[in-house]
């Protein structure tokens, strides 16, 4: 008789377990996203919106401002992961030969990320400062002067600038990630590889990384992600100027929709599900690419 | 000492150093406005890079009751906490029925409402200001917790649904045998046993949603319902010049955190990185 009810779904309980997650999945994610869509194809004004079809889309096509914050967006999505997965497999490296205080290291650097970024934006925007900022500090005490400027002013290093402080802030975070993907390795093939008196270039790139591939590949997706989305760092530093040399779309998205006197929400979600595809789709791509790559190799 | 053990010893000494410097840059931020926290502006501008001569501990008073830090602080706290304790009930009441039970759509609600977690905020924070206009909720502290919640609420279920699965479905029929109820089996037997779980998840959500800034400054207008990161970010653009009283202002927001991470870093980075580890 046990056995029989255990087979039955008891749908009272799943109703009563799930009720809550989906009412408030529903009513705060679902439907905005539905109606986002929805919005995309109307002009929306404070009292009254209009069906426009694909016009709004239309005028996305020819709209300067926003391939250049598709351009600046792009470019940070994919320069990061490279910098941050990079930097961070070195220092996980080092931390995974043994070195004193690797527990101390391991927790100091993990810090930034912690942080929100309206709190880093402002140290930064301190730190790119012309006249006081530590980089321009540290050029001056170098004699260096000829290289001082107004980092986050000037439209040529804004943006780099800019990706520098979320290579700063992520770093840590993939060493981490990283550091756990290594100690999980078994360590009789590195064992093996030392025996056989690989060089420790090609023990890195023919042992470990391979192991650990899928844990590297996980964070490029999510670095690639999480800069697909930035917004809080540039509106605390830049605003996406100088001359929108760092608008990214949701700084753009945000503009349109709340601080242009246009009053228009139709052409901001036109933009917002623009870029949601965008997104969903590079991140599917991805996925499928490396999924490829490995059915390749083994 | 041998040659070996001289040349093992050097090689240690480059890279304690190079790690060093790494951490210096790491660290090197907080510590500066750390210290500017405690200085006055004016001793700020004569020399920026300084430890204090004199510990102005009175600049956090002074934020806290003339700057309005106070009444940012303790909204941020109101938001947090109730976001994080409905999140922990609500999601781990869901993890638990993905996990436990066997019905139709369960794998594909799951997925439905994990995938989320990839979803750019900007799809869905348009819609939701002229929904939280439409019911009233805009403006309040209790629209933001409930954005918060749906907004934190598909990686709570991520973490706790993979926590939950791993439990042996042994101690559920043994249970059920003894009588339990479907409740008093979530009640008394899963959320005990993931306890480990559960914090991580609390812990976790309390960091992101104390630092969330793109919600609250679309949702929240007024001045006396600003969270931390919104209160900063408006005394930042009113007192552009009085980097002293921002950087204390910034240490307001910085210091639970830090505190938190103090007393539970391996919770915390377990939190972080659950989404990067497979």
């Amino acid at each position: 008789m046990h056995e029989a009810r255990a087979l039955r779904t008891p749908w009272r309980a799943v109703t009563l377990f799930l009720l809550p997650a989906l009412t408030l999945y529903v009513a705060f994610t679902a439907y905005p996203v539905v109606k986002t869509l929805w919005n995309s194809l109307h002009v929306v004004l404070p009292n009254r919106h209009e069906f426009v079809g694909l016009a709004n889309f239309v005028e996305l096509a020819k709209d300067d401002i926003f391939w250049r914050a598709v351009r600046n967006t792009l470019i940070w999505a994919c320069t990061s992961p490279l910098f941050e997965v990079s930097i961070a497999l070195v220092l996980a490296l080092a931390l995974y030969a043994k070195v004193p205080g690797a527990r101390f290291f391991r927790i100091a650097w993990f810090t930034p990320v912690l942080m929100s970024y309206v709190v880093v934006g402002i140290i930064w925007a301190w730190i790119y400062n012309y006249d006081w900022g530590a980089v321009n500090y540290a050029l001056r005490a170098l004699g260096l002067d000829s290289w001082t400027r107004a980092w986050l002013g000037k439209p040529e290093t804004a943006l780099p600038a800019l990706i520098f402080i979320t290579t700063w802030m992520w770093t840590g975070f993939n060493m981490v990630v990283l550091l756990a993907a290594l100690h999980s390795l078994p360590s009789e093939v590195i064992e093996a590889a030392e025996l056989d008196n690989c060089g420790w270039w090609s023990k890195l790139v023919f042992v470990i990384v391979p192991m650990i591939r899928a844990t590297v590949l996980n964070l490029v997706v999510l670095s690639f992600v999480g800069k697909m989305k930035i917004f809080d760092l540039v509106w605390i530093t830049t605003k996406g100027g100088p001359l929108w040399a760092t608008e990214t779309v949701s700084t753009y998205v945000y503009k349109r929709a709340f601080e242009w006197n246009t009053f228009d929400l139709g052409y901001p979600s036109a933009v917002a599900s623009v870029w949601f595809v965008i997104v969903l789709c590079s991140v599917l791509t991805l996925t499928w690419l490396f999924r490829q790559r490995e059915k390749l190799e083994y | 000492m041998s040659k070996e053990a001289r040349v093992h010893r050097i090689k240690q000494v480059v890279l304690v150093t190079a790690l060093a410097i790494y951490t210096m840059l790491a660290a090197g931020p907080f510590l500066w406005v750390a210290s500017m926290s405690l200085r006055t502006t004016s001793e700020i501008s004569k020399d920026h890079f300084r430890l204090p001569d004199t510990l102005h501990w009175e600049k956090f008073p002074d934020a806290w009751f003339n700057s309005n830090y106070g009444v940012y602080f303790s909204n941020s706290l109101l938001v947090v906490l109730s976001a994080v304790a409905i999140l922990t009930l609500v999601g781990a009441m869901a993890a638990h029925c993905f996990a436990r039970y066997r019905f139709r759509l369960n794998r594909v609600l799951y997925f439905v409402i994990f995938s989320t977690i990839i979803f750019p905020p900007q799809i869905t924070i348009i819609a939701l200001f002229q929904i939280l206009v439409e019911y009233g909720l805009f403006n309040s502290l209790f629209g933001l917790t409930l954005v918060y919640v749906a907004f934190q609420l598909p990686i709570t279920i991520y973490i706790l649904e993979s926590f939950f699965s791993r439990i042996p479905n042994d101690l559920f029929e043994a249970a059920r045998i003894d009588g339990y109820s479907e409740w008093s089996i979530f009640w008394r037997i899963s959320l005990p046993i993931a306890l480990p779980a559960l914090s991580t998840t609390i812990i976790l959500n309390t960091i992101l949603l104390w630092n969330e800034f793109l919600y609250a400054v679309v949702l929240i207008t007024d001045e006396d319902k600003r969270t931390l990161p919104l209160g900063i970010q408006r005394f930042m653009g009113d007192q552009m010049e009085d980097i002293g009283m921002i950087s204390t202002g910034l240490m307001i927001a910085i210091i639970p955190v830090v505190m938190i991470y103090a007393f539970f870093s391996e919770k915390l980075i377990q939190g972080m990185t659950a989404g990067a580890v497979k």
